[in-house]
């Protein structure tokens, strides 16, 4: 099935603990970290103008709140469905970056960035980044 | 939970004394993807909350049990077992949680309500910020508009240049540079303990 | 002196605003700083770009009104009320999208802080002594020419100091000199980090192979000679197990990643070895 290979990440939302008190609930106002929740680079033309993927030779659909991606963690097989709640990862300051898993599992480019809750089900939190294959 | 030397030698003599070969696919269980994937999805509502994960501050500490005050005003009861991990910083033992600690943890859900947990992160952040400025074992952060201090920690802050190993020289970092940094935040203040940093050399 | 002084202001204001609406008009990151501002909260994301532009065209105005003559008090009024629009919008910003990028003077990303407020308030300052005695600047040039070029350069040093936005032609080259000198961090660790372990770890194909069965995170490592061993907990064939590696600690080497999964109730070694090559998988 086609797809997306990049990168992932994740980040709080939700006024929680921490560095995560003022965060707020997304550009969406719908984020919460506890859920299965995602945020994607091309929301909006304002969301694009920021994160600039195809920078990174990226050229990514638009989709917006609420819309539900697929992803796969390429090192366990994992997968999670999550709906769009915010804007983001800024691609454009990560361009080329490159996680592989298994030697020759390898992606590039941060595409997807995750809440605690739907990333802790891909994959351990303390490993910040993972190779994913992302559909729709 | 103590962690005894015949345990370790026990562990250690098992995974460096095997002198075979994984046969594959065949000794774990198919690995083709269908299959993969199939057994690994989860079933939670895209947008749903997870009940199998939960977020909040530790308010008590009863035995193995930590009581945590979720930010939605959810109460968790978290039961902690020789099979959890514990990472506050870096991998440690329950002993390490203290209250007023933030925490994610994943685990599943007992019919009492509580959650045996699989893995607790301990204070953990992930932040995507400018570097400010570099002191002695510190380094400043910009977040949000808002300072925040990274406490270099050695033998454990580590950071990943482009797409080299983690190495422990973070005196590559460029002040003015974007960064992210996984780190372990110092409850009610600004400060944050470095685990690793991801940034462009 | 005073009224000298005051008479130079409008220059140094207007200068200031004919900096910022060319940044807003000409650079190509506008979008970007406009999306980034506090606009999209304060009149919707649809119109954050075109009231971007609006206020630049207000600014260019202005500023050259104020630059050029004749020098009338009406274009120090219009300043006091542009500087004071500018204080209260700050105001909005800082409270209600903290994050936000002031936008004023760069495309350049600068959250509202005190230096905003500051060179706000300053501005606010001059365009009110610009309005208690308005004269042509240029005459004021003219009559001590060097003694009004300093002051006009020392008022814009000022502003540039306590705008963030220009951070990166100043006050970040500062610093990195002085890391540059000092070394802050280092006498770093000889130590391996263990996140360098985990992501050889990772990279091993053993690792694929099991990895679907772990259930934790990393639980505990230690170090034994070239090896350090990992562990996690993980549930192989319905049981409750370890899975332990043991990665070369020293060297880069994923493929010599041995792995085992022990049964720690039996003391039970349920499969242990390493995975030999696997043909390369493109993605």
């Amino acid at each position: 099935m086609a797809g997306l290979y990049g990168v992932a990440s994740w980040f709080c939302c939700g006024n929680a603990w921490g560095p995560c008190g003022t965060a707020g609930h997304g550009a969406c106002g719908t984020c919460n970290s506890g859920s299965y929740q995602h945020a994607w680079p091309n929301t909006s033309d304002a969301c694009f103008a920021i994160t600039r993927p195809d920078s990174c030779g990226e050229y990514l659909n638009r989709r917006t709140c609420g819309f539900t991606h697929y992803t796969t963690n390429l090192c366990n097989g994992r997968r999670v469905a999550t709906q769009i709640a915010d804007c983001g990862p800024q691609t454009d300051l990560f361009c080329g970056q490159t996680v592989c898993c298994g030697g020759t599992n390898c992606t590039w480019n941060r595409l997807i960035d995750f809440t605690p809750a739907a990333f802790s089900a891909l994959g351990s939190l303390s490993s910040g980044v993972l190779p994913v294959l992302i559909t729709a | 939970m103590d962690i005894s030397m015949d345990r370790r030698r026990l562990l250690g003599a098992a995974v460096l004394g095997g002198t075979g070969a994984f046969v594959g696919a065949t000794a774990l269980g198919s690995l083709a993807p269908e299959a993969a994937f199939a057994s690994g999805t989860s079933e939670v509502a895209p947008g749903a909350p997870d009940p199998d994960f939960a977020e909040g501050r530790v308010t008590g500490i009863e035995g193995t049990l930590l009581i945590v005050a979720g930010s939605d005003g959810t109460r968790w009861r978290i039961r902690v077992t020789n099979g959890s991990s514990v990472w506050k910083l870096r991998p440690t033992t329950f002993g390490a949680v203290r209250v007023g600690d933030g925490l994610y943890a994943r685990g599943v859900r007992l019919p009492d309500g509580s959650l045996a947990a699989d893995a607790v992160w301990v204070n953990i952040v992930n932040l995507h910020v400018h570097v400010a400025s570099i002191a002695r074992n510190a380094v400043h952060f910009d977040h949000r508009g808002k300072r925040i201090v990274g406490w270099v920690v050695p033998g454990t802050s580590a950071a990943v240049y482009n797409d080299t190993p983690p190495i422990a020289d973070l005196s590559l970092m460029k002040v003015g540079s974007h960064v992210q940094v996984l780190g372990a935040w110092i409850p009610d203040t600004n400060e944050i303990e470095i685990a690793t940093v991801y940034a462009a050399a | 002196m005073s009224w000298w002084v005051a008479s130079l202001q409008p220059a140094v204001i207007g200068a200031v605003l004919v900096w910022a609406a060319g940044v807003k008009l000409l650079s190509r990151h506008a979008p970007a700083a406009a999306a980034r501002s506090a606009l999209p909260r304060l009149v919707g994301s649809g119109r954050a770009l075109p009231v971007y532009r609006g206020v630049a065209v207000v600014e260019l105005v202005l500023g050259a009104a104020l630059l050029l003559p004749p020098a009338l008090r009406v274009e120090a009024v219009a300043a006091v009320a542009v500087t004071a629009g500018f204080l209260a919008y700050l105001g909005y910003a800082r409270l209600t999208v903290p994050e936000a990028s002031c936008g004023c003077m760069s495309a350049r990303r600068a959250p509202v802080g005190v230096r905003s407020f500051a060179r706000a308030a300053a501005l606010l300052l001059a365009s009110t002594a610009a309005v208690v005695d308005p004269a042509a600047w240029l005459e004021a040039l003219a009559a001590q020419p060097v003694n009004a070029i300093a002051v006009i350069a020392a008022e814009l040093a000022m502003v540039a100091a306590l705008s963030p936005e220009c951070d990166a032609y100043w006050l970040l080259p500062l610093r990195r000199l002085r890391v540059r000198l000092t070394h802050p961090l280092a006498g770093a660790s000889d130590e391996v980090p263990l996140a360098a372990t985990v992501q050889q770890l990772h990279r091993s194909g053993v690792y694929r192979q099991i990895a679907r069965l772990l259930s934790s995170d990393v639980r505990e490592h230690w170090d034994e000679g070239e090896w350090r061993i990992v562990c996690y907990a993980a549930r192989f064939r319905g049981e409750d197990v370890t899975a332990v590696f043991a990665v070369p600690r020293l060297r880069d080497a994923p493929g010599a990643v041995r792995a085992a999964l022990v049964d720690e109730s039996t003391n039970k070694t349920m499969q242990a070895g390493w995975l030999a090559p696997r043909p390369a998988h493109a993605t």
